[in-house]
This record gives C-alpha cells, structure tokens and sequence, in this order.
C-alpha cells in the first residue's frame, strides 16, 4: 500500500513538472491582420511589420 | 438601434471590452464608450493608424477587415464591416474569437440611418471603401 502511494505521489509529481515545463512563459505578444479577399497574416514580436501594428496599440494600452 | 446603444449594449454584453468606439467611412465618430471626447479621439485614432499599418504590411488599408494587437497591457482590436469600423481595447490574454464575435455583433446591429458622423469628420487614410 505504501509503495502504491509513492507511485501515486512520483507520478503526481511528474506530471506537475511537466505542465510547470510546458507552460506558457511570460506575456504573449502578437498582432494578426485578415483582410477582405480572406488572406490572413499573424506577426510575432521581433518580425518586420510587429512594431509598426503594435506602436497604434501602445498609445491606447499603455498608460 | 445607433453606435452609442450598440456600444453600451457590447459593454453589458462582454466582460473582456474596456472601451470601444464606432467610427464611420470618413473616420467620424459614431458613438464610443469613452464619456471623455479627448479619450475617444485617441483611441479613434489609433484604430485609423492600426488599419493604415496593416493595410502597408499587406495591400491597401480598404482591404482590411480585421486587425488584432496583443500586448502584455492588453488588447487592440479594430473590425471594419459594411462601411463601419468598430475599436475597442481589452485587458491581457483576451480570447480573440469571442471578442471579435462581440464586435462584429455590436457593429450590425447598428441601424443604417445611425451611420452618418455626429462629431465631425475626421481625414481618413485610404478612402474609397464602398
């Protein structure tokens, strides 16, 4: 029974870890644009256009 | 129903919006939930800025139907639908769909007669939509 509860408890543990691992780290960032012939684009932090959609955005979100 | 019954129909509606505003073909201002003009202006602006951005990244800014700016802060969300453009601010994380869901709704129902600007009109980038 003893041994049966250890495994429970390693098993737990492990799991937890790797959720904890997997987890989303940090705030996430992103912009995406579709437009009206259906064609769609998401631009992540650090690609060409990112900036220029996020400085309207910073205006009005940053205090 | 017009922009402002629609607005404060969308803020009753969805716990994710902050502040939105309606703006019209020309830019003008249809309604916003802001009672301040200053913050309704800022933020009619940056949803005119946003929309001339995308439409730089892809084609012209008329094409653009829908943009999405997700920062540590909060959220950006500009939809254009039939001549209308809707803007609203969320907090962090907002769940994209269902905010745009909430906008999309807000923007159709508004009454065809309420789309005419009530606070002046305001240059816009990229005129010609329909």
């Amino acid at each position: 029974m003893r041994r049966l509860f250890r495994l429970a408890l390693v098993v737990a543990l492990a799991v937890w870890a790797w959720r904890s691992l997997l987890r989303e780290r940090g705030p996430r960032e992103r912009a995406s644009v579709a437009y009206a012939d259906g064609s769609s684009l998401v631009l992540e932090p650090g690609s060409a256009g990112f900036e220029r959609l996020a400085a309207p955005a910073r205006r009005v979100l940053v205090p | 129903m017009d922009a402002s019954q629609a607005l404060a129909e969308l803020t009753e509606l969805s716990s994710q919006v902050k502040r939105a505003v309606v703006l019209d073909a020309s830019g003008a201002i249809l309604g916003a939930t802001d009672a301040d003009a200053a913050a309704a202006e800022e933020l009619a602006q940056a949803a005119l800025d946003l929309v001339g951005a995308a439409g730089d990244v892809h084609a012209s800014p008329d094409e653009v139907a829908r943009v999405e700016v997700e920062l540590a802060a909060g959220g950006l969300f500009v939809l254009r639908e039939g001549g209308l453009t809707i803007a609203a601010t969320t907090g962090p994380r907002p769940t994209s769909g269902l905010v745009a869901y909430d906008l999309r709704t807000c923007l159709r129902a508004i009454d065809p007669p309420a789309r005419k600007g009530r606070r002046g009109a305001r240059a816009r980038t990229g005129e010609g939509e329909e």
